[in-house]
């Protein structure tokens, strides 16, 4: 509500942003996010369905 | 998170001592003393004469519904002025807009009460039909009349700013609800644990999915740069407005990054609170626990996930009683929800501690940047500390107890219900000598229950001060989720989305959140939660 920033500036920031390279650190930061997320689903489901139903 | 303080208290920290002093005060009923027993309790009506009256037992008869009513507004403007000053804010102008927002959110809140809207059972007031929203409708309206301020006299909704405190509100309701959640888990430890687990599976999971999956989609189809797509996954796959602004602190991007994202993120979860609730009682009536996952994995703020879990909560429950009969207990599908979001808002910390460190070591470390282990605490949210002191707390007083009375209390009702149908046969039958062994029989089974009684009489007495300490906590907790509704209402201007420069960040916002935020969250809750069901009170 408050520290909303004006249009002008909204505007300006948007204009002004340049795409950065993809570098192979942030390919390697989303697989291991994703691939970490799926292995630890299979384990805590199944952490769950065996001891926590 | 921690925000900037302008006076001794930040909201985070102000949260945590009112809901904690709240708490306290309330164990004065161990004491025989009900202090907080005058708070307004608004019940389902047909005759307004019946609809409003004090919270406490003890209370009743003595103060009417009225007085309790501006007894409780009252207290609420002194004790919330005085907490505007810690916060360095404006205290006449919250004195003047609390005005408002109390007593427009009170009004949506007995409305909502009205049968026609409320009643599971329309039959119970003689009336043709309802819409069955149970009493917790209020806030629906609650919402709407704040979203009708908000967006169309943007004037007054301005000159009610001070007041206009969602994030705090329903900060300050979570911190007491720990109590009433205690009491509420002692007689289902099982099942307490249960949902605890599987949240912070569920949300460790979601983390890291939502963000790798939204961080990939900003940056290289809708080609943000890495300062812009960092707040932007968090903000949108995470908890919005903390998340994001805790995610550019740790990556130090330049203030206007992650306010520009926490607007869209209030915006999008009011449109996820309209929705998502009466979508869960379409379609997931008959898995509670799993909607009460959802709301708290797929709705992006404190305010909007703490309060569509309590509407998806009254929402099943009403269908559910109204379909089948099987009326579940209050408070559990809303813990569901709870549970994750509170989860999720602890994980923000080490979430950012990790993308700093992340940051720092594999993708770009600023000059003098350091990734300190202090980080974790300084954007710990505070009140979820209230919120986990008052849940052992009343936790632990009534473990040892509340089990036993539970059970007891439900032999007891099937005695009673016996001794009712044996005090009908009696009635009906002229026969002498079958009447004396009924009345034998009634005479047995009201033994049966004296000593059941007994057999519980000090467990019951605690748990019974627990149940007054609580009745008041409720009733005040309302009160502070029914004005985070109308707050929400009033800060949420749907202008900002054709705002010109905000549609980029509004198209990636719409299509991760409705393209697979909303179904990946709902698959994660399914998994952990579904088969599980409230326990059931007849």
């Amino acid at each position: 509500m408050s520290n909303q920033p004006n249009q002008d500036e909204l505007l300006k920031e948007l204009e002004s942003m340049k795409y950065d390279e993809w570098l192979p650190a942030e390919s390697k930061l989303v697989k291991v996010c994703l691939g970490l997320g799926i292995v630890l689903i299979v384990i805590l489901v199944f952490i769950s369905r065996t001891f926590f139903q | 998170m921690e925000e900037k303080k302008k006076g001794i208290l930040n909201e985070d920290w102000l949260a945590f001592w009112l809901a904690s002093v709240l708490v306290l005060v309330s164990l004065f009923a161990f004491a025989g003393i009900d202090l907080l027993g005058w708070a307004i309790k608004v019940e389902e009506w047909i005759d307004f004469s019946k609809a409003l009256g004090p919270a406490g037992k003890a209370y009743k008869g003595v103060i009417s519904g009225g007085a309790s009513l501006v007894i409780t507004y009252v207290v609420l403007t002194v004790l919330l002025s005085i907490g505007i000053a810690l916060l360095g804010g404006n205290v006449k102008r919250f004195i003047i807009g609390f005005f408002f927002v109390y007593w427009l959110s009170i009004v949506c809140w007995i409305a909502g009460h009205y049968a026609y809207f409320a009643a599971t059972d329309p039959s119970k007031y003689n009336i043709p039909w309802s819409l069955k929203l149970t009493g917790e409708g209020g806030f629906i309206f609650a919402l709407i009349l704040g979203l009708i301020v908000g967006n169309l006299f943007p004037g007054f909704a301005n000159s009610l700013n001070e007041a206009l405190r969602a994030e705090f509100y329903i900060k300050t309701a979570i911190g007491i609800m720990g109590a009433i959640l205690g009491l509420k888990a002692a007689s289902a430890l099982g099942m307490a644990s249960v949902i605890l687990f599987n949240g912070f599976c569920a949300i460790i999971v979601a983390y890291l999915i939502f963000w790798g999956l939204v961080y990939y989609m900003a940056r290289r189809w809708f080609k943000f740069n890495r300062e812009w797509a960092a707040p932007l996954a968090s903000g949108i796959s995470i908890c919005g407005v903390s998340a994001a602004i805790a995610t550019g602190g740790a990556i130090r991007a330049r203030p206007v990054v992650p306010i520009m994202v926490s607007s869209l993120v209030v915006i999008f979860a009011v449109v996820e609170l309209i929705i998502l609730p009466f979508l869960a009682r379409e379609f997931l009536w008959q898995e509670p626990m799993v909607a009460g996952a959802w709301m708290g994995l797929t709705v992006k703020t404190d305010g909007g996930a703490f309060a569509s879990g309590a509407i998806v909560d009254a929402l099943i429950r009403g269908k559910t009683e109204a379909l089948t009969g099987i009326k579940y207990e209050p408070g559990w599908i809303f813990l569901a929800a709870a549970t994750t979001k509170l989860f999720i808002d602890i994980f923000i910390s080490i979430w950012a501690f990790v993308l700093a460190y992340v940051w720092c070591a594999m993708i770009e470390c600023k000059p003098g940047e350091r990734v300190s282990w202090a980080e974790i605490w300084n954007r710990f949210p505070k009140f979820v500390l209230a919120y986990a002191l008052s849940f052992v707390l009343f936790l632990i007083i009534s473990a040892p107890h509340a089990p036993k009375v539970q059970s007891v209390e439900n032999k007891m009702k099937l005695v009673e219900a016996k001794i009712k149908l044996l005090e009908k046969e009696a009635n009906a039958t002229t026969d002498l000598a079958v009447k004396e062994k009924i009345m034998k029989e009634i005479e047995s089974q009201k033994a049966q229950v004296n000593s059941l009684k007994a057999e519980i009489k000090d467990s019951a007495d605690i748990v019974n001060k627990l149940r007054t300490a609580t009745a008041g906590l409720d009733a005040l907790r309302l009160i502070f989720f029914l004005v985070t509704f109308f707050a929400i209402g009033a800060i949420t201007n749907f202008k900002k989305l054709w705002a010109e420069g905000l549609g980029k960040l509004a198209v990636v916002y719409f299509v991760a959140l409705f393209g697979f935020i909303i179904w990946i969250g709902l698959l994660i809750a399914y998994l952990f939660f579904h088969g599980l069901k409230p326990p059931v009170i007849q």
